[in-house]
């Protein structure tokens, strides 16, 4: 009886409306390349521009490492604690890009794919973890540039003591981290837990039935 | 030029497809959409989620209308996500002709209160798509209740659970 009723109002819609007109081809050429996830699921652009800065960022250190080594400087120690950090944080974000692998994000069940996003979302949030350490070296390197020309007894000091350094770096490391837990990463983790949400109430519905 | 001439030979038989089809992506937004504005945004939405899915996998017939009925309720599902984020939503069905809003009204009044999966197993069904099928679309199986699952031997135990965590995301 209920399915019928609902039958008749699902029916009772007419034919053509302003709502329900046929898609133009014209409207089908612009909306057949358009991107259908949006901003906040979308993550593949600052992904990629992530792993293009750490790519760089790499390079260069391990142009730097090298003379380091060659030259036996004070700070190859910071540079090769830096190297293998940008090494596994570009690994993490290629990782990532791979697994999240967009085109074929929404041909997935709804659970799978509700599954996948979270994972997405979980890892992506992890990688700030990465920007903050990152930061935190870069940090100390401007320490380290700014004592250099303030006063060099303090600079002497400092660049000839890697436990200082290494101190400073997690000091700056964590301060970043806290910055960001409370300035970009609540929209990210509000997003994460509402499809979390959605995931288990449909399973909860699932398993209802 | 190849690979434009390639594109072009497999582009008219996506798009003649998702013309074909757009009645089953205006059913979905019968469920999901309150106003015109949000109706007009999961269509195009759809549209497009459908057309990268078959694009991704160059397959038969069957299979691409498995891929726009899984673009169809993924996009609802996050259409759904989307207005649970937004901190002051209009729910009230606001249509520009009086006729849909009439028809629109008195059929989410009869659905009201449902919930999503339930939404998505009423557009499978007004969409005749066998019983068989939904579990590829919903990916959820008809398992055993949670009762019958405790009674069931447990399963062979897993010795690296926490490296399998670490290894494997999904």
């Amino acid at each position: 009886m209920e399915l019928k009723k609902l039958l008749q109002h699902w029916n009772s819609f007419p034919e053509i409306s302003m709502e329900e007109r046929p898609i133009l081809s014209s409207d089908l050429e612009k909306i057949v390349v358009k991107n259908p996830l949006s901003d906040a699921f979308y993550l593949r652009k600052k992904l990629l521009w992530r792993i293009g800065i750490i790519t760089a960022l790499w390079l260069i250190d391990a142009w730097q490492l090298r003379a380091q080594w060659k030259t036996d400087g004070s700070e190859w120690r910071m540079d090769g604690a830096l190297f293998v950090l940008l090494a596994y944080s570009l690994y993490f974000h290629i990782r990532l890009l791979l697994f999240a692998d967009y085109p074929t994000l929404l041909a997935l069940p709804l659970v799978n794919f509700l599954g996948k996003l979270e994972i997405i979302l979980d890892k992506f949030m992890w990688s700030f973890k990465f920007v903050s350490a990152i930061a935190g070296f870069y940090l100390m390197f401007l320490v380290e540039w700014g004592l250099s020309r303030l006063s060099t007894g303090a600079y002497e000091s400092l660049t000839h003591n890697d436990w200082y350094k290494g101190l400073i770096v997690i000091f700056l490391a964590i301060s970043i981290d806290i910055l960001l837990l409370h300035t970009l990463l609540p929209k990210y983790r509000k997003l994460l837990a509402t499809v979390k949400k959605y995931r288990e109430g449909i399973f909860a519905k699932a398993q209802n039935k | 030029m190849n690979t434009s001439s390639k594109r072009s030979g497999c582009e008219p038989d996506l798009r003649s497809m998702l013309k074909n089809q757009h009645k089953k992506v205006y059913s979905i937004c019968r469920l999901f959409a309150h106003n015109y504005q949000e109706h007009q945004r999961l269509f195009t939405n759809i549209i497009a989620a459908a057309s990268q899915n078959i694009r991704s996998r160059k397959a038969n017939s069957d299979d691409k209308q498995t891929m726009l009925l899984r673009a169809c309720i993924n996009m609802a599902a996050l259409h759904t996500i989307s207005l649970e984020l937004e901190s002051a939503h209009d729910a009230t069905i606001q249509f520009k002709s009086p006729d849909y809003q009439r028809s629109m009204s008195s059929f989410r009044e009869s659905v009201r209160g449902i919930s999503d999966l339930e939404k998505f197993r009423l557009f499978l069904e007004l969409e005749k798509v066998p019983a068989d099928e939904v579990p590829a679309l919903t990916g959820l199986t008809n398992r055993p209740s949670v009762k019958k699952q405790r009674e069931a031997p447990a399963p062979a135990k897993n010795f690296i659970p926490y490296l399998k965590e670490k290894l494997i995301w999904s």
